[in-house]
């Protein structure tokens, strides 16, 4: 192991340690950690979409390939710094008005291909018990989850009568669907921990074994 | 199973039970705290594996790609942040096991700034010096490109307008595998493994617009919604958290972190349902009592 890399792990399990600290109680060691990686990512995200976007994607293309026209994207980009300004702010919704109008129409098209009409069509299955029982059982499923769920969130109208009853079923669908999702997320965070344990583990405490051997 | 080892988890279940009720008695919540760390440090020291069935969506995921056939040009995305190394960095290692073993030529790339390029040079090269590939020839990093959007729509006509340079600023054109890959055409499947939203898109755009096949690996909180797409037949396969990991990880026969820590979290689920269980069952005591009191 190379020095770098034994401070490397020194560094993170530092960190690592000073974060989980606060478990116990506010620290410190955790707002230190805290601070520096709040700084840390600023910069580096900084440093980094300037050479990937402003260098590779504007300046480079403008002097090495002759494409000059960049420079209304880049002057747009300016104009968003106008935002500083309380008397000249309102420059910067020009720039604000292109990128909307792009998203709109980039979004709108990909939305409705890509996801509406892909899951509505994935949600008209037949109820025809011929299919066979499980097929129909899941296809029933399907079709009251998403009719009911539909229903409750339908406010036009008060949830009374028949209405309130298939916003009822509508609950117990969510309700389920919260559960899933709070499953997983337990899974995800406990993931994360486990992660990190056996960081400290195998290789902080492995890198103090490899000194003391 | 070694009678020690079943001893040395009985006397942990024990201590969690101890510090569940230490944690009712005393409402200080460190003492949960401190229970999650004994079940996630123990597994960690001693080793136990606890079965792991393989879910159908992971294993839709696997037969895709092992239905490519060998050489196929593969996109690997690497769009995700350091945080959740611990869910999504087995699922790349395991998909760039299996596609280096079907000899793939694999181009990976990650819309993701911070840590994402130099998560993917790092793994690849690793993943890639096992199985004998070189740079250039059976692989190639792309790096990082901001604007995901712009980035998914321009690959589809042009990756070097988008990407003129690798991660380490070779220019594109003098690298011999993307002399035959010039957009989403040749290319014949993205694994697309995600801490973030931008499998919607990969979704959304690339697979409705170019006709893509895409698989995702995505943490376990954003997995639940992905099951929709599985359904409508928009993924080809998909990877949920540590679990869809370690299922991976089982079905290219390569053991790694996941399946390892499957253990702690199967022990860690356990000791949750348990609290919840305990939890509920001392609060109706508690009301009942006081009810009692009350009459």
């Amino acid at each position: 192991m190379s020095i770098i890399e034994f401070l490397q792990i020194w560094i993170i399990a530092f960190f690592t340690l000073s974060l989980f600290s606060f478990l116990y109680r506010d620290n410190p060691f955790y707002r230190l950690a805290e601070h520096i990686f709040a700084g840390l990512s600023a910069g580096y995200y900084v440093g980094l979409v300037w050479n990937s976007v402003i260098i590779q994607q504007m300046i480079d293309p403008m002097f090495d390939n002759g494409r000059w026209w960049l420079i209304f994207p880049g002057f747009l980009g300016v104009l968003m710094f106008s935002r500083f300004s309380r008397n000249y702010s309102w420059i910067s919704r020009l720039s604000l008005a292109f990128v909307m109008g792009n998203t709109a129409g980039i979004f709108l098209l990909s939305e409705l291909h890509g996801k509406v009409l892909p899951q509505m069509q994935s949600t008209m299955l037949s109820l025809n018990p011929g299919q066979g029982f499980a097929k129909f059982i899941l296809a029933l499923v399907v079709v009251v989850g998403v009719l009911s769920t539909l229903i409750y969130f339908y406010f036009s109208k008060e949830h009374r009568g028949a209405l309130g009853g298939i916003a009822r079923i509508g609950i117990w669908f969510i309700m389920v669907s919260f559960g899933a999702h709070f499953g997983y997320t337990v899974m995800a965070r406990i993931s994360l921990l486990i992660g990190q344990v056996q960081f400290l583990i195998n290789d902080w405490l492995g890198s103090l074994i490899k000194i003391f051997a | 199973m070694n009678i020690l080892l079943i001893l040395a988890y009985v006397l942990l279940f024990l201590a969690g039970a101890f510090l569940l009720y230490m944690a009712f008695r005393t409402d200080d919540r460190r003492f949960i705290y401190l229970s999650v760390a004994f079940y996630v440090i123990f597994p960690v020291l001693v080793t136990l594996r606890l079965p792991t069935s393989i879910s159908p969506e992971a294993k839709q995921l696997y037969d895709a790609v092992e239905a490519l056939p060998d050489s196929s040009t593969v996109l690997l995305t690497f769009d995700y942040y350091p945080s959740t190394l611990a869910e999504t960095e087995p699922m790349s290692r395991a998909a760039l096991k299996h596609l280096f073993r079907k000899n793939c030529k694999v181009l990976t790339m990650t819309t993701v700034p911070l840590g994402g390029p130099s998560i993917a040079e790092r793994v690849t090269r690793e993943i890639a010096g096992q199985y004998g590939k070189i740079y250039g020839i059976d692989y190639v990093n792309l790096g990082y490109k901001a604007n995901y959007v712009a980035v998914l729509k321009g690959m589809g006509s042009s990756i070097e307008a988008i990407y003129p340079t690798d991660n380490s600023g070779t220019p594109l054109s003098q690298i011999p595998m993307m002399k035959h890959i010039e957009n989403y055409s040749n290319i014949d499947f993205i694994f697309a493994v995600s801490d973030n939203a931008i499998v919607d898109y990969w979704i959304s755009i690339v697979h409705a617009q170019y006709g893509k096949r895409v698989g995702a690996g995505v943490t376990a909180v954003s997995a639940p919604q992905y099951f929709a797409y599985l359904d409508a037949g928009q993924l080809a396969g998909m990877l949920g958290g540590m679990k869809g990991a370690a299922e991976y990880e089982m079905l290219v026969k390569q053991p790694g972190s996941a399946v390892k820590g499957m253990t702690a979290q199967s022990l860690v689920h356990l000791f949750i349902v348990f609290s919840v269980i305990a939890g509920n069952a001392t609060y109706l005591a508690k009301r009942k009592r006081r009810g009692g009191e009350k009459a």
